[in-house]
C-alpha cells in the first residue's frame, strides 16, 4: 500500500513554508468544479431541503425525546471505538516499522486484512463466540459460574468490534508516517540523552499527529455512520434511530432531519481536524535515503510477537477460522463461487470503476483546493467530505429521488451502484490526494513549465509521479470500502443486479449460514488480493527511487 | 498560471470516465415485456413462484429481493416515475401505508373472494397471499409443558422475569401486534400491560430471527414471534414448542399477519401485473408458497400441510385499516426501536 505520503507532510523532514498560489479560475476548471459540486452536493442539498420540509414537527422530534441522549451515546461509542482502534493500531505500527521483529513485513500486510472483513461479519463472529450461549459463556457456566462471564451486546461489544475492524486505518497511516520520517530528529533526541520511550513520546508521537488524526477521523466517522454491525450488537445509535424513522414510520423527512444532524456533526469534526493541524501548509523535501532507526527488540521479542499475534488473532484469524468452519467444506465454497461468479464480477467492476472515478475526481478536487484558495476550494472541500456521514440508506433514498426524477436514463442501471459508492467514499480519495499534493512544491511544476513543458505534461511528468502513492492509497481505500458496501447498494441496485454483500445479506435472511460464510470468504479474498498486489507493487516502486 | 490545458484534460478525463462507467453498465432497463417485482419475501420462497409464472406466461420477470420496508421506501421515492409493477410485502400494514400515500393501484382478483376480509384491502389496494400467526415459542428444555402460558397476558408473571424475547417495532409484525393490543384492551390497559412486560425484563431484539434462535439456543425461555419461526426452529433441530395464545372462550385470539401482493400505481405492465396477482393466488403458486415457508393459506381449499390452518384456531379479527389508524399509538408503546 502507499507509502504514506498522505502524512509525510508533517511527519517529514525539512519544512519549507510555502506561499499559497492564488489563481483565477479558468472556465474549464470552473466547469469541472461545478460538475463535481453538482454531483456531490445535490444529495446533501436534497437532504437539507427534506429536513427543512419536516418543519416544526421535525424540529420538535429532534429536540425532544430520546434524540439528545442518543446523540451522546453515539458520540461515546464513536470516541471509545476510536481510542480502542488507536490502542490496537499504534503499538503494532511502531513495532512493525521500528524494530527487528521477525516476519514484520508479512505482519504489515496481514495487519491490513481486517479492512477486507466487513464489520458486520466481525460482529457476527463475536456474537457467535461471546454471545449468551457462545462457547465462552457456556464454558464459564460449565465451570460453575452463574450468569454470563461476558456480555457482547451493548456499548462495549460495539466498541470492541468497531475498533477491531477499523484499526488498520491507523496502522496504515501511522505505519507509513513512521517509515518515512526522518531519523535525524530522533538521533538528536538520543544525543540529548532520551531513551527509546522518551524519544517516542517527545519526538515520534508529535510527528505522527497528522496521520493519527487522519486515521482517527476515518474510524470515528465510520463508527458514526455504521448501521449493520451496531444493530447486530444491539446498540442503539443515531443511525439506528434514523433507520427506525424510515422503516417503521416511513418518515423520510424525519430521517432527513436526523441525518442533517450527522452531517453537521461531521462538519464540526472536520473543522476540528483542520484547526488541530494548524493553518500552515508544508512542503516536504525528501532528504537522503537514510532509513529510520531500527531498534533491536532483545528480550522484548516474545512479548512483542505475542502482542502482534493477539491483535491479528482477534481481527483476522478468528473471524476467518469461524467462517471456514461455518462454510463446512471447500466444496461449498467452490460451489458458491461457481454459481455466484457473476456477483463476484458485479462487485469487482463496480468497486473498481468507483475507485478509479473517485481517484480522478479526487486529483482534480485536491488540485483545485491546493492551488486555488478561495470559496470554490472551500465549497469543494465541504461537498466532497460531508457525504461520508450520511447513512447509506438515507443517501440511497435521496439518490433514487434525484436520479429517477432528473436523469431517469441513469436510474435503473448499475451506474447507480457506482454512484452510491462514489458519493459515500470520495472523501477517502480526496484526503489521500490532498495530503499527498500538499507536500509537492508547486515550484517544481513551474520549473517544468519554465523548461517548456505544457501544463498537462508538467502534471503528468512531475506532480503525478510524486503523489502516486497517495493516489494509490486513496484508490485502495475507496475500492475496499465500496466492495463491502451494503446499505446503499440494497436500494440502488437495478432489479436482478446483486453484489457479494447483497448475497451475504440474502443468505443470512435465508438462514443459510454455509452460503453466507462461503460468500463472505470469497468477498474477503477478493478484497485482500489487490491489497497484496498493491503492497508488492508499491514496495517495488519505492525500491526504484 | 496557464494550466488551462491541465485542468481541461482532467475535466475531459473525468467526464469520459463517468460516461464509460454508465455505458459499461451491463444491465438493460426493463423492456416492454418484462414484469418488475419488488419482493420483501425471501428469495427461496418467491423465486420458484416467479420461475413458474415465467414459464406459464412466457414472459421475463425481473426480481428485486430486499427488505419490505426498504422496498416500500423505494416505491415512495419512485412515485414520479414508477419502476416496479408488483410489490410483495411480508406485512400488509406496509401496503396500507403505501395505499394511503397513493402509491398503489387497486385490483380485486376473483380468487381473492374466499379470503376473509381482514386479509385483503377493502378498496382492493392489496391482497393477502398467506398468513403468519402471532404465537408464543418456548424452549422445551427450559419450560415444562404444563408451565407453558396460554395467554400473552400471563407473561408479566415474575416467574418469566428476564426470560422473554420479542423483536422490536422494526419488525412490522410486532408493530401490528401492539396495534391489536391497543384495539382489544384500549390504550391505557395496553400501555399498562406492555410496561408490566418491560418491568419484567422483556428483551427487545432487532428481528424475529434473533427471537427464534435465542429461544432455540436457550438464551430465552419464551419468545413472542410468528408461527413460521416455530417450524424453522424445528427444521434447524432446536428444542422448541409452540402455543397459539388466548384461545379460550373469552380470549382475544391470535393475530394473523398477512403477507400481501399489490400492484404499484402507474405500473408499466398493468395487464401482466394483474395476471401475476391472479397467478400468485392460484392453487399451484399457493402450494409452493405455503409448503416452502410454513405459511398459513388464506384462500379456501388449500392444504395447509404441517401448518395449522386458519380454521383450526381462534384468530384476532381486526382490519389493516384499523391497525394503520392505531399505528402511531402502537409505536409509542415501545421504547427504543
Amino acid at each position: 500500500m502507499a507509502k504514506g505520503n498522505m502524512e509525510r507532510a508533517a511527519s517529514g523532514e525539512t519544512f519549507v513554508f510555502r506561499r499559497p498560489t492564488i489563481g483565477v479560475l479558468t472556465p474549464v476548471a470552473a466547469l469541472g468544479a461545478a460538475f463535481i459540486i453538482l454531483l456531490t452536493a445535490s444529495p446533501l442539498l436534497n437532504l437539507f431541503v427534506a429536513a427543512l420540509a419536516a418543519g416544526s414537527r421535525g424540529l420538535s422530534s429532534l429536540l425532544s425525546g430520546s434524540v439528545p441522549t442518543l446523540l451522546a451515546k453515539t458520540l461515546l461509542l464513536a470516541t471509545l471505538a476510536t481510542l480502542w482502534a488507536l490502542l490496537l493500531g499504534v503499538p503494532p505500527a511502531w513495532i512493525l516499522t521500528r524494530t527487528d521483529l521477525p516476519g514484520r513485513r508479512l505482519f504489515r500486510v496481514l495487519g491490513l486484512l481486517p479492512l477486507a472483513i466487513p464489520p458486520y461479519i466481525g460482529a457476527l463472529t463475536y456474537i457467535t463466540l461471546l454471545g449468551p450461549v457462545g462457547p465462552v459463556n457456556k464454558a464459564y457456566q460449565a465451570m460453575g459460574g452463574s450468569g454470563q462471564l461476558v456480555n457482547i451486546y451493548g456499548l462495549w461489544g460495539g466498541v470492541l468490534v468497531l475498533g477491531l475492524f477499523t484499526y488498520p486505518y491507523i496502522l496504515l497511516l501511522a505505519g507509513s508516517a513512521l517509515e518515512s520520517s526522518n531519523p535525524a530528529m530522533e538521533e538528536a533526541a538520543r544525543a540529548a540523552g532520551h531513551g527509546p520511550m522518551g524519544i517516542f513520546v517527545r519526538v515520534t508521537l508529535p510527528l505522527l499527529r497528522p496521520s493519527l488524526l487522519a486515521g482517527s477521523l476515518l474510524v470515528f466517522l465510520y463508527a458514526l455512520s455504521d448501521f449493520a454491525a451496531v444493530s447486530f450488537l444491539r446498540v442503539t445509535t443515531f443511525t439506528t434511530e434514523i433507520y427506525h424513522q424510515l422503516n417503521t414510520r416511513f418518515d423520510q423527512r424525519g430521517a432527513a432531519a436526523l441525518s442533517a444532524v450527522l452531517v453537521l456533526l461531521t462538519l464540526l469534526v472536520l473543522v476540528a481536524q483542520r484547526k488541530s493541524l494548524g493553518r500552515r501548509s508544508f512542503v516536504q523535501r525528501r532528504s537522503g535515503a537514510k532509513p529510520p532507526t531500527v531498534y533491536p527488540l532483545g528480550r522484548w521479542k516474545v512479548p512483542a510477537l505475542i502482542c502482534t499475534y493477539l491483535v491479528l488473532g482477534g481481527s483476522v484469524f478468528l473471524p476467518i477460522a469461524l467462517l471456514l468452519y461455518q462454510a463446512g467444506s471447500a466444496a461449498t465454497i467452490f460451489q458458491t463461487l461457481a454459481s455466484g461468479h457473476r456477483y463476484l464480477w458485479n462487485s469487482l467492476w463496480t468497486a473498481a470503476v468507483a475507485a478509479t472515478v473517485a481517484t480522478v475526481l479526487a486529483l482534480f478536487v485536491a488540485y483545485l483546493i491546493d492551488r486555488r484558495k478561495g470559496p470554490v476550494g472551500l465549497l469543494l472541500t465541504a461537498a466532497t467530505q460531508l457525504g461520508y456521514a450520511i447513512p447509506g440508506t438515507v443517501l440511497g433514498l435521496s439518490l433514487i429521488l434525484l436520479y429517477n426524477t432528473y436523469v431517469p436514463w441513469i436510474y435503473g442501471t448499475a451506474a447507480m451502484v457506482v454512484l452510491g459508492y462514489l458519493l459515500r467514499y470520495l472523501p477517502q480519495a480526496v484526503q489521500g490526494s490532498a495530503a499527498a499534493l500538499s507536500q509537492v512544491d508547486p515550484n517544481l511544476e513551474e520549473a517544468a513549465r519554465g523548461l517548456g513543458r505544457s501544463g498537462w505534461q508538467a502534471l503528468r511528468e512531475v506532480t503525478i509521479p510524486l503523489i502516486r502513492p497517495g493516489m494509490t492509497a486513496g484508490w485502495m481505500l475507496v475500492f475496499i470500502s465500496s466492495i463491502k458496501e451494503l446499505a446503499a447498494t440494497l436500494l440502488l441496485r437495478p432489479a436482478g443486479f446483486d453484489t457479494l454483500p447483497v448475497r451475504i445479506w440474502i443468505a443470512t435472511i435465508e438462514v443459510d449460514f454455509a452460503v453466507a460464510a462461503s460468500t463472505s470468504l470469497i468477498l474477503i479474498v477478493t478484497t485482500a488480493l489487490p491489497l497484496f498486489l498493491i503492497k508488492r507493487l508499491d514496495s517495488g516502486i519505492s525500491q526504484l527511487d | 498560471m496557464a494550466d488551462r490545458g491541465t485542468i481541461g484534460t482532467t475535466v475531459i478525463l473525468l467526464i469520459l470516465g463517468w460516461a464509460s462507467a454508465i455505458m459499461l453498465a451491463p444491465t438493460t432497463p426493463a423492456s416492454a415485456s418484462e414484469l418488475v417485482i419488488y419482493s420483501g419475501r425471501k428469495e427461496s420462497a418467491i423465486k420458484p413462484v416467479v420461475d413458474l409464472f415465467e414459464r406459464k406466461a412466457g414472459v421475463k420477470v425481473v426480481l428485486k429481493i430486499g427488505k419490505t420496508s426498504g422496498l416500500a421506501n423505494e416505491i415512495l421515492q419512485e412515485r414520479q416515475r414508477p419502476r416496479a409493477d408488483i410489490f410483495i410485502a411480508t406485512e400488509a400494514g406496509v401496503c396500507e401505508v403505501l395505499a394511503r400515500e397513493g402509491a398503489l393501484d387497486s385490483y380485486a382478483p376473483a380468487r381473492a373472494r374466499s379470503i376473509p376480509s381482514e386479509y385483503k384491502s377493502s378498496k382492493g389496494f392489496w391482497t393477502g397471499i398467506s398468513g403468519r400467526a402471532r404465537v408464543i415459542l418456548y424452549n422445551t428444555g427450559l419450560v415444562k409443558d404444563e408451565e407453558v402460558p396460554s395467554s400473552v397476558l400471563d407473561l408479566a408473571d415474575p416467574k418469566w422475569n428476564g426470560k422473554i424475547a420479542i423483536a422490536g417495532t422494526l419488525e412490522r409484525t410486532t408493530l401490528s401486534w401492539l396495534g391489536a393490543l391497543v384495539h382489544v384492551l384500549g390504550e391505557a390497559k395496553a400501555k399498562a400491560y406492555i410496561d408490566g412486560l418491560l418491568r419484567n425484563g422483556l428483551k427487545i431484539l432487532p428481528d424475529n430471527s434473533d427471537v427464534w434462535r435465542g429461544v432455540g439456543s436457550g438464551e430465552f425461555a419464551l419468545g413472542l414471534t410468528n408461527s413460521p419461526n416455530y417450524h424453522l426452529a424445528l427444521k434447524a433441530g432446536l428444542p422448541v414448542g409452540v402455543v397459539y395464545p388466548d384461545q379460550g372462550p373469552s380470549g382475544m385470539g391470535s393475530l394473523v399477519n398477512p403477507n400481501a401482493v399489490a400492484i404499484v400505481k402507474g405500473a408499466r405492465h398493468l395487464v401482466l401485473a394483474r395476471r401475476f396477482v391472479d397467478f400468485i393466488l392460484s392453487q399451484e403458486a399457493q402450494a409452493i408458497l405455503v409448503r416452502h415457508a410454513f405459511e398459513i393459506p388464506l384462500v379456501s381449499g388449500m392444504d395447509a400441510g404441517e401448518v395449522r390452518p386458519l380454521s383450526s384456531f381462534k384468530s384476532l379479527k381486526i382490519s389493516q385499516e384499523r391497525l394503520a389508524d392505531l399505528e402511531e399509538r402502537a409505536i409509542r408503546l415501545f421504547p427504543g426501536f
